[in-house]
């Protein structure tokens, strides 16, 4: 899976936890969950299951502790998918 | 160094799930799972509770180490004790521990952490709307969620 087709699938996640609903159309790789999309912290876990349901992969804890950014996320759905 | 953080209860029933597979999973220690399991009177309360003095005592942590991290299960709350309308407790995180004390009521949860004691006796907040502007009054931590704006000044 490239990194536009994971943004692709994660959009939509993200835009069920973003106030302002046109920010989700605008994510890179550098966007931060809490600094730039104003994501509640308590949400970012809804996130990290959301994302483990759509590309059936399990985020362990140490793993989930870098994701902050979409690039970070990117890389993790990466690294845990290619291990399945 | 004090920080602070504030969850409306009604903005966070909105929002958050809590009896999610794997929520409280992700975010509590299987002690802190215990102890919302066990509060049978009002869960929802302790989850939050917890939640509060996670995030208080992780925001003077950040600012100290300057590591941001999502690691919620990292910061492990300790010796909780609840009143009517309050609690204490203390979070420790990685060799060290803060104090805290919370208060609540039927609208809001908000928690205060502290490194040491006296500078959690000494904190003044305010709680209110939010407003803009208040950053002019300099507060050392801020917390905004739904209806509310806390305000922390050591």
């Amino acid at each position: 899976m490239n990194e536009f087709e994971i943004i692709a699938r994660l959009k939509p996640i993200v835009a069920n936890y973003v106030a302002d609903k046109a920010l989700p159309d605008q994510i890179t790789e550098e966007t931060d969950f809490i600094k730039d999309l104003k994501i509640n912290s308590a949400n970012l876990v809804d996130i990290v299951l959301d994302v483990e349901e759509e590309f059936d992969i399990e985020i362990d804890n140490g793993s989930m502790e870098k994701m902050l950014t979409v690039g970070a996320a990117i890389a993790i759905i990466q690294e845990k998918s290619a291990q399945k | 160094m004090i920080g602070n953080d504030i969850v409306d209860l009604r903005q966070a029933a909105l929002d958050s799930n809590w009896k999610r597979k794997g929520f409280l999973e992700k975010l509590f220690t299987v002690e802190e799972q215990f102890l919302i399991a066990s509060y049978t009177e009002n869960p929802e309360l302790m989850v939050w509770l917890l939640w509060t003095m996670k995030e208080s005592a992780y925001k003077i942590n950040s600012s100290i180490t300057k590591l941001r991290a999502f690691a919620p299960v990292k910061l492990v709350c300790n010796n909780l004790i609840i009143l009517e309308h309050s609690a204490t407790g203390n979070v420790y995180t990685e060799g060290t521990s803060y104090c805290t004390a919370t208060e609540f009521n039927s609208d809001y949860i908000h928690t205060t952490a502290a490194e040491q004691l006296h500078e959690l006796q000494l904190a003044r907040i305010e709680i209110s709307a939010l407003y803009d502007g208040y950053h002019q009054k300099s507060p050392q931590s801020v917390s905004h969620h739904g209806r509310y704006l806390a305000l922390a000044y050591s």
